[in-house]
């Protein structure tokens, strides 16, 4: 250990392990040369103006969209490979991956999918879509929307870093004491985690502040509660849930940051410690998380639902019901998740009891969305098919979790494959489908033109075919006494159920990699597929009134709204009498400017986590005045705004005018 | 907006007044308030006026009364413009609190009486 | 018609009163504090945790010290005091700055920022004296838990009082502008939060924690 480098050596290159050493000199090459052809084409300025110092949140939302893109293809890579190593290591055979490196994979696995591409995921969307549906021009908080999404991004990096540089965490993606802790964790995989967390943690609650503020302080006039589009309830839904559970988290991992670099004793097994204290704390945030991910995801399947069946939602006012009762309750059933500790027989009985109603609020959508489609004139689109997928999927997770919720029942099925096959069952149709329907829906929104569907629709099959084969038989495989975590299989008449999981992942993979061909194919032809009016699928919400994309500012004038469905009556109107709206007194707009706050923020705070990890003081103190100074400067600025002159939003408006009336016409010339 | 004389010294917390008198002693009041219910927390805790195992339940009515004072004479939580996102966001956080407080405190207490006994209680057992 | 009203798109005469949201949005006035108000219940939820460590941990003590071996009542009386009392300055200095006063709101804040100083100074002392007699964090999960409680709440002190200053700087070289006043709003917010979460540590550590 040197006062300069910490504990940083030669020996944090992973020259003797060549999986993460080809990894990682393949990332940084590939990293290198965007780097290079960027520079080369000169899109640097255009980067870093729209994107990197952007304060618009649709910028921001697709930031956050393509970090999770990126993140994804790592944490599947993770789990390919366990797939892969684990019909490998079945009886005689010994797999490739030793233990103290399949452990690293797992729990990279878990965090990489949950913090580093769910949530950016569903709050990229959360960004793009809330302003423009409650008809506004941004967040409530615009510069702190940008240095939240640099604050996850910081600690995506440092947990890619940990790739090339030491370790990870062996610990599962929750690090449970008291294999978390010094004594048995010495390395810096845990650290990197922690730190990691903790970072992008902090942007994490700034965007709840933010979305919760904009969602009840700023909407178009009007718009009142109980005409609010569903995606924006659920938005308001999760963001209160962060708001609630993820200081709980910073306290926990906080905690055990405590023990870890200062020798407390909270989760120790030493000097009082209790480390049944941390499985509680985690918890409280953990089962919450989910529902932070759920939620918004329900938010995109009511939108879709009621966009292709021509029918506005089924039981508005029960689905806002529901919606806050999840948001409540999922914060009372957090000790299902140890049932097995030993809270005794009648705890175990109250929070398995609140963890069966959790399911009835959510049965009342899954009907609602039902009794949405039906009566409908239901349109086959991809974002459909992930909602019937969704449908017909999810129920089954969510019964496997009914089940799970009774103690007696757990206590046969807690870590076992049943349980990783109950939270992939959920996550996958409920999280991840919805994302799916998200990015073909709203894609045309943002860029101007659609993806191709015949891809999109490949795309989704092999989502479908390969989530089932990957999944169902760990069902079996619990039951028949399969742990989670396993690193070796010693009952070979597993094997079959295995190699089927592992056709299932490879199909998976299939459909990622199709995602990918899909994206370039469609940018390459994207002349054959412009979204000329703004409106493709025949929307129902505000965000389906501007153009595609939309201006910086989305709308020239805030839209009235004078009932539920702003934007659907608005165009039956304009339908039926066959004109627009007067046109209205256009003014200048005053839009926040761009900042680099964010960025260079996020810069020191990954410099601080990164030497808090490799125990290098000097550099940890450097990094935090470096974000204090910043922070200073940046609120030592007095102008904060910039004026979009009228010439400029007339000019966009009646362009938009123009192509809507002619859109009128054509609709009116084949009715 | 018309204030008759007798109304400078009105100090209800929950009336926004443009006087510099009246918010002052507004700020005055519940300082006062404080200090007495301070006051009365530590003479609770070292008399024995209150029976035993009341003082604590005392202690923290009297915390809770505290923080009552704060939150209407210092933050003006009932006052203001739109004063009731902000009621309805500190009841949310309030039933935060209670949970993780007392869902915590309650499951901890459990745990630990259902752990095993002391290994040297243990052996003391063992050895009959 | 003004810019902001052009902002919340006021367009034609008045909608029909529907509740919040007929307006528009809401002007920064309102919008700012809000949010702040809502980041400061989080950071309530966070010391709930801590609390709630703290429950489960005090009779952890590893066969060392006790809370009645520990802790001294009069230093308690004293930080408490000094706390409420800048919190009730602090109060004051909302008023002048209301007022655009210079001198009075500078003068406040000086006192607030000094009582809160004699707070974190009494706290320091009383760490290190637990330090030195063999009490400290790593003694126990009853002390780990305790330091931690207390500590955090200082390092917020310690952070209001860094914000005080910048405060001080910025109304002294940009004045009383609208956005300075938003910033005294939420420091005067977070000061008053620390005072309520310190009312729940000396009453539920150092009362009840000393209870006979």
């Amino acid at each position: 250990m040197s006062v300069i480098f910490g504990k940083l050596t030669w020996d944090a290159i992973p020259f003797h392990d060549p999986i993460p050493l080809i990894t990682s000199a393949v990332v940084i090459l590939a990293v290198a040369a965007i780097g290079i052809l960027v520079w080369r084409k000169g899109w640097w300025p255009y980067l870093r103006d729209e994107y990197i110092t952007s304060t618009d949140h649709k910028h921001i939302g697709i930031m956050y969209i393509v970090l999770a893109l990126l993140m994804l293809v790592r944490g599947f890579a993770d789990a390919l490979m366990m797939r892969l190593h684990q019909s490998m290591a079945i009886g005689a055979a010994q797999g490739y991956l030793p233990p103290e490196h399949y452990n690293q994979i797992f729990s990279a696995h878990g965090t990489i999918m949950i913090f580093f591409v769910a949530m950016p995921f569903v709050i990229g969307f959360m960004n793009f879509v809330v302003p423009l549906q409650l008809g506004v021009r941004d967040v409530a908080f615009p510069t702190m929307n940008n240095v939240s999404f640099w604050l996850t991004a910081s600690g995506a990096l440092l947990i890619n870093i940990s790739l090339f540089l030491g370790e990870f965490a062996r610990t599962g993606w929750l690090a449970f004491p008291p294999l978390s802790e010094k004594e048995f964790s010495p390395g810096v995989g845990v650290d990197y985690y922690l730190v990691a967390l903790q970072i992008s943690g902090v942007g994490t609650i700034l965007t709840a502040v933010n979305f919760v503020t904009t969602i009840l302080k700023t909407r178009a006039p009007g718009m009142s509660y109980l005409r609010m589009p569903v995606f924006c309830w659920t938005s308001l839904a999760s963001n209160l849930i962060i708001l609630a559970a993820f200081p709980v988290l910073t306290v926990a991992l906080g905690l055990l940051m405590l023990d870890r670099y200062m020798g407390f004793h909270f989760f120790t097994n030493d000097g009082g410690g209790n480390s049944m204290l941390y499985m509680n704390l985690i918890w409280i945030w953990g089962h919450p998380e989910v529902y932070i991910l759920v939620l918004p995801a329900f938010g995109i399947y009511s939108e879709v639902a009621a966009t292709f069946s021509g029918k506005p939602l089924f039981g508005y006012r029960s689905m806002v019901f529901a919606t806050m009762i999840i948001c409540v309750v999922s914060l009372m059933v957090w000790l299902h998740h140890f049932f097995t500790m030993g809270a005794g027989a009648n705890i175990n009985a109250i929070f398995g009891i609140a963890s069966m109603v959790i399911g009835i609020p959510t049965g009342v959508k899954i009907y609602n969305w039902l009794f949405t489609m039906y009566g409908g004139r239901v349109r086959f689109t991809v974002p459909v098919h992930y909602l019937l997928g969704f449908m017909l999927l999810f129920v089954g997770g969510g019964l496997t979790g009914v089940l799970l919720a009774i103690p007696p029942v757990d206590f046969i099925t807690h870590n076992t494959l049943f349980l990783v096959a109950h939270f992939h069952h959920v996550i996958i149709p409920g999280v991840v489908f919805a994302i799916m329907a998200g990015y073909t829906y709203w894609f045309p929104k943002a860029f101007g033109f659609m993806l191709h569907e015949g891809l999109g629709k490949a795309v989704f099959w092999c989502w479908f075919i390969g989530f089932n084969l990957a999944f169902m038989p760990l069902y079996l495989l619990g039951f028949w006494g399969g742990t989670r975590r396993l690193q070796h299989i010693s009952d070979p008449t597993w094997a079959p159920w295995l190699h089927v999981a592992l056709l299932g992942s490879v199909i998976i993979g299939a459909a990622i990699v199709l995602t990918v061909v899909q994206l370039l194919y469609s940018i390459k032809t994207r002349d054959q597929r412009m979204d000329v009016t703004g409106d493709p699928w025949d929307g129902r919400t505000l965000e389906w009134l501007t153009l595609s994309p939309p201006p910086h500012y989305n709308f020239a004038v805030l839209p009235d709204v004078h009932g539920e469905e702003a934007y659907w009556t608005r165009k039956q109107t304009a339908i039926k009498e066959e004109r627009l709206i007067d046109e209205p007194d256009y003014q200048p707009i005053e839009m926040p400017i761009n900042t680099p706050t964010g960025v260079i923020c996020a810069f020191f705070a990954t410099v601080c986590g990164f030497a808090v990890i490799w125990y290098i003081w000097w550099l940890a103190i450097v990094g935090l005045i470096g974000a204090f100074a910043v922070f200073v400067w940046y609120a030592w600025q007095d102008e904060h705004e910039h004026i979009i002159p009228v010439e400029e939003v007339r000019a966009n408006a009646r362009e938009r005018r123009r192509i809507r009336m002619e859109h009128l016409h054509k609709l009116s010339q084949s009715t | 907006m018309t204030e008759d004389e007798d109304n400078l010294l009105d100090v209800a917390p929950g009336i926004p007044h443009s006087n510099i008198v009246s918010e002052t002693v507004a700020y005055v009041i519940g300082l006062a308030l404080a200090l007495i219910l301070t006051g009365v927390s530590f003479w609770v805790a070292s008399t024995s006026t209150l029976w035993g195992p009341g003082v604590a339940v005392g202690l923290v009515v009297l915390a809770i009364a505290q923080m009552g004072v704060h939150l209407v004479f210092f933050l003006h939580i009932t006052s203001g413009p739109d004063n009731t996102n902000n009621v309805l966001a500190l009841a949310f956080g309030v039933l935060i609190v209670f949970l993780v407080m007392v869902g915590t405190i309650w499951i901890m207490a459990h745990m630990d009486a259902n752990m095993a006994p002391d290994p040297a209680i243990m052996n003391l057992q063992m050895q009959h | 018609m003004t810019t902001e009203a052009a902002t919340i798109g006021l367009t034609h005469g008045g909608s029909e009163d529907t509740g919040l949201g007929h307006r528009g949005p809401e002007s920064k006035s309102i919008v700012v504090p809000y949010g702040f108000w809502l980041f400061v219940l989080s950071d309530m939820i966070l010391f709930s945790a801590l609390f709630a460590t703290y429950a489960s941990l005090v009779t952890a003590t590893d066969g060392g010290p006790t809370t009645n071996q520990l802790f001294d009542r009069t230093l308690v009386a004293i930080e408490t005091m000094a706390l409420l009392l800048s919190s009730f300055t602090c109060g004051l200095a909302m008023i002048a700055a209301k007022r655009k006063n210079m001198f009075w709101t500078q003068g406040w804040l000086i006192v607030t920022g000094l009582l809160g100083a004699v707070f974190l100074f009494i706290e320091l002392y009383e760490f290190a004296m637990m330090i030195e007699e063999g009490a400290g964090p790593q003694r126990s999960a009853f002390l780990s838990s305790f330091f931690t409680l207390v500590g955090c709440h200082g390092a917020h002190v310690t952070a209001g009082l860094l914000w005080i200053g910048t405060m001080m700087a910025q109304i002294w070289a940009k004045g009383f502008k609208d956005h300075i006043i938003r910033r005294l709003l939420c420091l005067s917010v977070f000061w008053h939060a620390l005072d309520i979460i310190w009312v729940a540590i000396f009453t539920i550590v150092y009362l009840i924690g000393t209870l006979p």
